[in-house]
């Protein structure tokens, strides 16, 4: 948001009363106005947005104006082919917002409030489902982006703004996010949009917000601790396999959890196989796109309790960080030391790893025929469950491609922002970190072209066929890990639930999903050579 | 409590005495030896009914021999449980049962119509209905007159070997179902198997109801959070520091002279007050804490080739004990439980193993919690908990998390 600012001067406030005041038409001036407001409620709102993260930063509360915050989605939804006119009707109101740009100042959400109390005065037909009026809002300025309508994108981007908030309910705060996906997109300033994100966060990270973060999300949510437990399920039985028990077992870890998986994986170890624990390594390899001295010093201190706590546990233990800039498939296995002068029994373990890697190039091939060459006994691959690779070839997406990526991405995020929503508490910072972080994601995925994506998701049956065609055969989850997973899902809130994937054919995906509501969101599965 | 001989607080004298009266000087410290001092021959006999029910003691108690510096025969067999020195009872008559014999359900056979039961008691109530002659209701008395010990028949188990056979057959069944029987009970909450029914009963009681308190004051109901929790929590390095130092203090008063045994068997009672070691207070730590201390002790064992590690798997199990707050862990309770950790350290590296890397105590019992690999930490919790929030003279209570007894401990 800050590159909109430089790209447009700021508006003196009596422009912005005058601008508010003038009904849309179809006049360039008229536009530009309208373009700039617009950006301008929007620098605002990230502005709020900045001094927010600095006292999340602080821990102050972050919902300071609970009525600002409050939901909104019961206000009436504002047909776009309704006569501009009306739109308008909803900023007469709006008092002169002199001090915009002073973080300082909170009375830009009353602004929001009014918005959305005159609509219900105007009432427009409010046609359209009242609860889904961000997604279809949001189509159809997908469409029209396709179909590169600017005059109506622009209407359409006009309205998700004044709607929608980062702080709202998850109707808003989808808005708010793929709102920002467009704006970089129509401004091709999607990769550096993306790495001023990314720089931003990557100030407020230590480990004490990662470390709150990721231990809350896993208590509230099962979505990243269905595939740990999955994953080290398949783990240790691979390892203690009576036929083939190793003394020396070591882990690739190839993971954005960080580490939180190990525990319980360490704990079972120390209790299952008794009376001889083995010896475990485990090399987690850390990926970026750019080197960051933020996430080192995290993996630093996450090392240093993880070998604490395998003393603890009893467990002989070892740990290496590897950290990797770029893309995954670049990254050498050989040079890993994984065999430990070969005795060692390997496991390789995908936790949104393969996702990372650029579709383009065969590269995700590549990697995944990296692993199979280092002959490991398993390798788990969890993976979120969405069709978004897209063409695949260099440069964004036109048309129908951009189209139907967009569509995916929205039903993908949709179920996790509501996953989000009610797993969490009414205010909760974690929650509000981790949808900044769907935010970038989804800048990436709307505004930056598909080779140089890392948020590229892929069907489970997509990267079944890619596991098969290295020369991986699907090794089925054990029915006690079957069991272990479902005792887990009792443990959160309803609305979770586990399904094994379709076993007919030949080509069909191996493993099981995590389905929320029905939706299969989390895919997690294990492949043996 | 233990049965003491005539004059309990003399321990030491007493069996000095007893030992040196015989002539054969025989470490024969069968518990009926200590009923009937005054025969200088001890006949291997069953011990009274009333005292075998005691679940707090091991399957062939005695006398703690820690005290005595009498020589001791070539041919005596040696197992220790706990840091005590116990003799097997060399007349006793070693059998190994089948594995079917042992997975039977029906063991006891009335005669006259080949009706099957699972008690004794229950057997002779259905004999009394066939009206028998006088002289036939009486079990034939020559029939019970040694001792049997069983050993399992798994070649490949612990207790194979009969120097570490089990004292009675409801133990070693229950023994042979945990580790060579097919785990045919499930938790469904936690999803752990077991073979024995008993056991998976006592686990569906408590499954869910512990809470987890870590050591920064957090308060957790499900393990899971509680594992990954305390693997990153701020006080793991307070812990850790402690632990070691906790357990390098109180390993080198104890283990030393007492787990010698083949060498250290001269009058070394002055150089080793702490041999004696408050013989009270082993009383203490024999009734009360036998079943938390000597299952610490037993996981110590995973670790002897690497000598740091060897408190640190107490500590997996402990940190699970600990964090438990089913109640209070006492003052005594931890005291034990490093003390046995001190004596073990060095003990095992020391005795001529016969199977290295096995557990003692809990196996010799072939009873206790833990022979199921993962049933340490909730067993052990159940018992280390249970123990501590019980008070002194309440046996029953203590074996609240404990499978119960089902039958006469025979």
């Amino acid at each position: 948001m800050d590159t909109l600012f430089r790209l447009f001067s700021p508006q003196s406030s009596r422009d912005l009363s005058r601008n508010s005041s003038s009904s849309r038409s179809s006049e360039p001036r008229q536009i530009h106005h309208q373009h700039s407001f617009l950006h301008h409620n929007s620098f605002a709102r990230q502005r709020e947005v900045e001094f927010y993260r600095e006292e999340c930063g602080t821990e102050h509360h972050l919902y300071m104006d609970e009525d600002f915050s409050s939901s909104s989605s019961s206000k009436h939804f504002q047909n776009p082919h309704q006569p501009p006119s009306t739109t308008t009707t909803t900023t007469t109101t709006t008092p002169t917002p002199t001090p915009i740009f002073d973080p300082a100042d909170l009375s830009l959400p009353q602004d929001l409030n009014l918005d959305f109390a005159s609509p219900s005065s105007s009432s427009v037909g409010a046609s359209g489902a009242g609860r889904r009026w961000s997604s279809q809002l949001l189509i159809e300025c997908a469409r029209a982006v396709a179909a590169r309508d600017s005059h109506r994108v622009q209407q359409l981007m006009w309205m998700l703004n004044e709607l929608s908030s980062p702080y709202g309910d998850t109707e808003q705060k989808l808005a708010a996010c793929f709102l920002q996906g467009f704006f970089a997109r129509l401004t091709s300033s999607g990769p550096r949009t993306l790495r001023t994100l990314s720089a931003a966060s990557d100030r407020n990270c230590s480990f004490e917000s990662t470390r709150r973060t990721a231990l809350r999300f896993q208590e509230v949510s099962p979505w990243s601790s269905f595939g740990h437990v999955a994953a080290n399920g398949a783990i240790l039985e691979a390892f203690l396999d009576p036929s083939s028990a190793s003394q020396r077992l070591h882990i690739l870890d190839l993971s954005n959890t960080f580490c939180t998986q190990w525990p319980t994986l360490l704990e079972a170890l120390a209790t299952r196989s008794a009376d001889d624990t083995p010896h475990l390594s485990i090399t987690t390899v850390v990926w970026s796109a750019s080197p960051s001295t933020a996430v080192q010093a995290v993996m630093r201190e996450i090392g240093q309790r993880m070998e604490k706590f395998a003393r603890l546990m009893g467990v002989p233990f070892r740990f290496n960080v590897v950290h990797h800039a770029g893309d995954l498939s670049d990254l050498d296995l050989d040079t890993l030391d994984l065999r430990e002068g070969g005795s060692s029994a390997l496991a390789v373990n995908c936790i949104n790893a393969l996702h990372g890697v650029s579709p383009a190039d065969h590269r995700r091939e590549t990697l995944i025929a990296a692993i199979r060459r280092l002959q490991p006994r398993i390798v788990t691959v969890v993976e979120e469950e969405a069709d978004l690779e897209g063409g695949g070839g260099g440069g964004e997406e036109e048309g129908e491609a951009f189209f139907k990526v967009f569509k995916e991405s929205l039903r993908f995020f949709s179920a996790y922002f509501e996953s989000l929503e009610e797993s969490f508490p009414r205010t909760s910072n974690e929650r509000l970190a981790l949808e900044r972080e769907a935010g970038r994601s989804l800048v990436d995925l709307v505004a930056c072209p598909a080779a140089e994506s890392a948020e590229r998701r892929d069907t489970a049956a997509g990267w079944s066929r890619r596991m098969r065609s290295a020369g991986f055969a699907p090794a089925a989850f054990s029915e006690d890990v079957a069991d272990d997973v479902r005792a887990l899902l009792r443990r959160y809130k309803e609305g979770w639930t586990m399904r094994a994937a379709a076993e007919e054919s030949e080509d069909a995906s191996a493993g099981i999903f995590l389905e929320w509501k029905e939706q299969p969101v989390v895919w997690a599965s294990a492949w043996k050579p | 409590m233990f049965l003491s001989s005539a004059a309990a607080p003399s321990n030491s004298t007493s069996i000095s005495e007893e030992a040196s009266v015989s002539s054969e000087t025989r470490f024969h410290v069968s518990f009926s030896s200590l009923l009937a001092p005054s025969s200088p021959h001890h006949q291997p006999q069953q011990p009274p009914p009333k005292t075998r029910k005691k679940r707090s003691q091991p399957g062939n108690p005695g006398r703690p021999l820690s005290l005595s510096p009498q020589p001791c025969s070539s041919w005596l067999l040696i197992s220790w449980v706990r840091g005590h020195i116990y003799a097997a009872d060399p007349d006793a008559e070693v059998v190994a049962l089948s594995p079917n014999t042992l997975m039977a359900t029906n063991r006891f056979i009335c005669e006259i119509c080949n009706k099957g039961f699972q008690r004794d008691q229950n057997l002779q109530l259905h004999r009394r209905g066939h009206n028998l002659p006088w002289k036939l209701r009486q079990r034939s008395s020559k029939e019970v007159a040694r001792k049997r010990v069983y050993v399992c028949p798994e070649p490949s188990c612990v207790h194979h070997h009969p120097s570490r056979a089990l004292g009675d057959l409801t133990g070693i069944k229950k023994h042979f179902s945990r580790k060579h029987g097919e785990k045919r009970w499930k938790c469904d909450k936690c999803s752990k198997r077991y073979a024995v029914h008993s056991d998976w009963k006592a686990h569906v009681k408590t499954c869910g109801t512990k809470e987890y308190r870590c050591d920064c004051g957090t308060l957790f109901s499900r393990k899971d959070s509680f594992i990954t929790h305390r693997a990153f929590c701020d006080a793991l390095a307070e812990e850790s520091a402690r632990l070691m130092s906790a357990a390098v203090t109180t390993s080198p008063p104890l283990h030393q002279p007492l787990f010698r045994p083949f060498s250290s068997w001269h009058p070394t009672t002055s150089s080793n007050p702490n041999l004696i070691f408050n013989p009270s207070h082993d009383l203490d730590l024999g009734a009360l804490q036998i079943k938390p201390a000597e299952n610490d002790l037993p996981s110590l064992d995973h670790h002897l080739p690497t000598g740091t590690s060897t408190s640190a798997h107490l500590s997996a199990t402990a940190l699970l004990q600990r964090a438990s707050t089913m109640g209070a862990m006492s003052f005594t309770n931890t005291v034990s439980g490093q003390g046995y950790d001190g004596m073990m350290v060095g003990d095992v590296a020391a005795f001529p193993m016969w199977q290295n890397g096995h557990r003692l105590t809990r196996d010799f019992l072939g009873v206790a919690a833990g022979e199921t690999g993962d049933d340490d930490d909730d067993l052990l919790l159940d018992l280390v908990t249970a123990s501590s929030c019980a008070p002194m003279g309440d046996p029953t209570k203590q074996l609240a998390g404990f499978p119960p007894v089902t039958g006469p401990w025979d």
